[in-house]
């Protein structure tokens, strides 16, 4: 509202978002716990002399770098580019709050890729004490990234006292902070295996070493589960109200915490009888079903967790809909489209004799002939329901939601979005204003599907 | 419809820190953003084309950039989180509506620098193993690398030439618009601005792609051979000739040809006027300097060049910042934010950041020492 809205046909901006969040933080994770990986595993092998360890050591970073250093890095700013496209009042006030958190997280990024280049391209050029300290130096700085913006994603969930004292510390060490800095570091132990035996499956042919790499890895990894499982715990003891309620009330979120479930223990099984008991059955096919359970429970994991947050983008700061919570009752009576800078423009120039004083007569806009309403209808519906919801066809399109509705339903979901389901955000307009929205909604709602039989008459 | 009337209210939360820190943390990191990214952005057409027609020398300069490109690329789009960081704080309500009106575009900044990125790598790769590892699937990756650089460049001047082009917006609205919202299919091709500075900036990367080619040669080259070193002096002089001389065109363009009479007002009146011809001139310097140190090219010789190349980036990333503000200046004035001072945050950053130089530090002279040891080892 207080910027353009961007409309991305059958997908919805927002979902963009989840989309990249998603490509990026299955590698993320390896890139922190992949840091560790190498960085304990280069030290064992000088101490125990293990050259052809350290060959293969050599050869997996070379995959780490290509994969993290490019990909990761580059899907973690598009994470950042879309933002700000999709939910630019969020990103606006995750940066005022945070900029200092996102400077200090930078100053570990260049850590990062200065270790990490040092740490492949001067591999057996660097004495072995030297070598590992900058592998350590890359995996210190990798995982202190990793709390770094945990510390502010968690903050989107619950921003705890920061509420009251909009301290920045009191946002970083929200309630979520802990729980999901425990899941995500479990994460990356975890993930870091899983891409290592996938690699080491396909590029190591000499068993015995693939038996060590699988044994090697095997305890982080199950660390890594409890961790995660721990984590979880933690997060869903420091939800909020709503987010549990959420949890509780949708049905696709019920779905996916029984995938995640499921997914989790037959990956925590597949590891212990796996690597840990029997190192032997590292082998292309197992490692490749180990990975892709692995991803499948971790992209199912981000989306709850993303999900659970809805009717807000930052709890009890910025709504669903890009207004602030604070702001709702001022636009309640000033107006949505008299307060949001784009759309008034666009009813000015559209229509500029709904406008009055310079400012836009509600009243004059329910004159407007029909379409005309409908039209301004659908701006309603773009600024303040196509976050969630594509109109007529796509993601959660609102049209198929409605089908068959009476009048009477459409204008009650207009009106009180909140009370139909809580996890929508509140009307943040007049009630003219929600009449031109009820209007659109009539105009794509499709009516009952034909042919169903009730026992009524034929 | 005043365009003004498309700005957002401020935001509540205020400015974490004054204006002056953030702008210059802003104008630090586009400096820094500013070296790579110009030795990507000119550098890599510029070593494409050396190598197929500029004999031994040329490939093996060619060689030697591409080399580092991949490192290069890491720190430059590291380096650009920075400003990019400090506009979203003190120019966001500018910021976010005209990357929004151009969605997509600015989007595939993403996608064309993840593939430009891999086919630096891809290239790179291959130069490891000599004439024979450069097969056509290498070079047309490199090819294509090249082209996306100058792509994303296009579109970073579009995005911020956008940004202060607030009459050009609603026009842009209207016309990419849907029910009131936009696809995001706007770019701003109808200023002339974004094509004079598209064309400028890419002149100054010229100059620094230039001036690299002799820092290159004078200090991480000292294993090549005399002759060789001999030539990237003279080369280096060529390249920087011409990018000084497109710059001037372009930036004459620009500058004259572009700028309101408001920016105009002030950039030619004195103090700031001193600010715009030096900003104009002092490639001449670097110029001078490359010029003088021709045929000895030394390591001392190679600070001169790197210190007053700076000093032409730095001078113009000051005035590019003045102009914005200037231009803004009607609709908006970004200094007058409210400040909430963030004080133990700055305090930590700031401490974390001179840590971060010191294990930098650390880092590089342990390479510098290996580098350096004779080669017995
Ligand atoms: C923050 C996200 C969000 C916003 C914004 C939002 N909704 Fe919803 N809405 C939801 C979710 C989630 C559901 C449940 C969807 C499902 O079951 O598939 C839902 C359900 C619905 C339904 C179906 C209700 C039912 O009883 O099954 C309708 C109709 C609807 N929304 C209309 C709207 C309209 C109109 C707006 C704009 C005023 C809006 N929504 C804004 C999230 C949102
Ligand atoms: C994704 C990583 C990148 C980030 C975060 C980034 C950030 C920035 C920022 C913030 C600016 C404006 C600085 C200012 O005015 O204060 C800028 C300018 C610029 N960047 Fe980058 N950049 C990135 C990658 C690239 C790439 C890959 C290119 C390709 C050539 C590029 C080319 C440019 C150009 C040409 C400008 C000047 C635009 C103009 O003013 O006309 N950048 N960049």
């Amino acid at each position: 509202m207080h910027y353009p809205w961007w409309y991305v046909p059958f997908l919805n901006a927002p979902m963009l978002i989840a989309v990249i969040a998603v490509l990026h933080v299955l590698v993320s994770h390896y890139a922190v716990g992949g840091g560790l990986f190498l960085a304990v595993e280069t030290s064992f092998a000088y101490r125990t002399k293990n050259k052809s360890y350290l060959d293969y050591l050599r050869q997996h970073a070379w995959f780490f770098i290509l994969i993290t250093v490019v990909y990761g890095a580059i899907t973690g700013v598009g994470i950042w580019w879309t933002i700000g496209l999709a939910s630019p009042l969020a990103t606006e006030t995750l940066i005022h709050a945070f900029v200092f958190g996102w400077a200090m997280e930078y100053v570990f990024f260049v850590l990062e890729i200065v270790s990490a280049f040092i740490f492949y391209y001067y591999w057996g050029r660097l004495d072995a004490k030297t070598h590992t300290a900058i592998g350590w130096i890359y995996a210190g700085a990798a995982w202190i990234s990793l709390v770094l913006i945990t510390g502010i994603t968690a903050f989107m969930l619950h921003p705890g006292s920061w509420l009251e004292s909009k301290n920045f510390w009191a946002g970083f060490f929200n309630p979520q902070f802990v729980p999901q800095v425990f899941s995500r570091t479990g994460g990356s132990f975890l993930l870091a295996s899983l891409y290592v035996y996938l690699h080491a499956a396909f590029k190591v042919k000499d068993s015995a070493m693939r038996d060590l790499i699988a044994a090697r890895s095997a305890r982080p990894a199950l660390l890594g589960a409890i961790l995660v499982v721990l984590g979880g715990v933690g997060w869903f003891v420091f939800l909020p109200a709503s987010a549990k309620a959420a949890l509780a009330a949708a049905s696709t979120l019920n779905l996916m915490m029984a995938l995640i479930f499921a997914l989790t223990v037959a990956v925590f099984a597949l590891l212990y009888f796996g690597p840990y008991r029997n190192p032997g059955w590292l082998t292309p096919g197992f490692a490749i079903v180990l990975f892709v359970l692995g991803l499948a429970a971790f992209s199912a994991g981000e989306f709850v967790r993303e999900a659970v947050r809805k009717p807000f983008i930052v709890y009890n700061v910025v709504l669903g809909n890009q207004v602030l919570a604070e702001e709702v009752p001022v636009l309640r009576a000033n107006g949505y489209l008299e307060s949001g800078s784009w759309m008034r423009a666009h009813v000015a120039a559209r229509f500029p004799q709904a406008i009055e004083n310079g400012k836009i007569n509600e009243a004059r806009l329910l004159e407007l002939p029909k379409e005309n309403q409908i039209e301004l209808g659908e701006m309603l519906f773009q600024y303040s329901c196509n976050n969630c919801h594509a109109p007529k066809n796509g993601f959660s399109a609102a049209s198929h939601l409605m089908r068959g509705w009476t009048t009477e339903m459409i204008r009650t979901c207009s009106r009180e979005p909140e009370k139909l389901h809580f996890f929508m955000p509140p009307w943040a307009g007049t009630p003219e204003e929600s009449e031109l929205l009820t209007q659109y909604l009539i105009s794509i709602a499709p009516a009952h599907p034909a042919g169903m039989y009730f026992g009524d008459e034929r | 419809m005043n365009p003004s009337d498309l700005i957002g209210p401020s935001s509540s939360l205020g400015s974490p820190a004054p204006y002056w820190f953030l702008v210059f943390f802003k104008i630090l990191g586009f400096v820094l953003h500013i070296i790579p990214m110009s030795l990507w952005y000119a550098g890599i057409i510029l070593a494409l084309l050396v190598r197929w027609k500029g004999g031994e020398n040329g490939r093996i300069w060619s060689g030697r950039l591409m080399k580092q490109m991949p490192l290069l690329v890491a720190l430059g789009v590291n380096f650009g989180i920075v400003p990019l960081l400090f506009t979203q704080v003190s120019y966001y309500q500018v910021f976010y509506p005209a990357t929004i009106l151009m969605a997509w575009f600015w989007l595939s900044v993403i996608l064309l620098l993840t593939l430009a990125y891999y086919g630096v790598y891809i290239y790179a790769y291959g130069l490891k193993e000599g004439n024979s590892g450069l097969t056509p699937f290498r070079q047309a990756a490199a090819w294509i690398a090249a082209i996306f650089f100058i792509v994303i460049g296009f579109l970073f001047s579009n995005a911020f030439s956008l940004m202060t082009n607030l009459g050009g917006w609603p026009a842009l609205a209207e016309k990419t618009g849907e029910a009131g919202a936009v696809l995001g299919t706007a770019l701003n091709t109808g200023d002339s601005t974004l094509w004079a500075r598209w064309l400028m900036m890419f002149g100054l990367a010229l100059t620094t792609t230039g001036a690299y080619a002799y820092v290159d040669a004078g200090v991480f080259g000292r294993k090549e051979s005399e002759k060789y070193r001999l030539w990237a002096g003279g080369f280096a002089l060529k390249i920087y000739t011409l990018g000084a001389v497109w710059f001037a065109l372009f930036g004459s363009w620009y500058v004259f040809g572009t700028w309101q009479e408001e920016v105009k007002a002030t950039m030619f009146a004195m103090p700031l006027g001193i600010l715009t011809v030096l900003t104009a001139v002092s490639p001449g310097l670097v110029w001078f300097c490359l010029w003088f140190f021709r045929k000895s090219v030394s390591k001392r010789a190679a600070f001169f060049v790197a210190l007053t190349q700076l000093v032409v980036l730095s001078l113009n990333a000051v005035s590019r910042q003045i102009v914005q503000n200037l231009e803004l200046g009607k609709f908006l004035d970004v200094t007058a934010e409210p400040v909430k001072m963030q004080l133990s945050p700055i305090v930590l950053f700031l401490l974390l950041f001179v840590f971060g130089i010191g294990v930098v530090v650390w880092m590089v002279r342990k390479v510098i020492a290996v580098e350096t040891r004779p080669a017995a080892g």
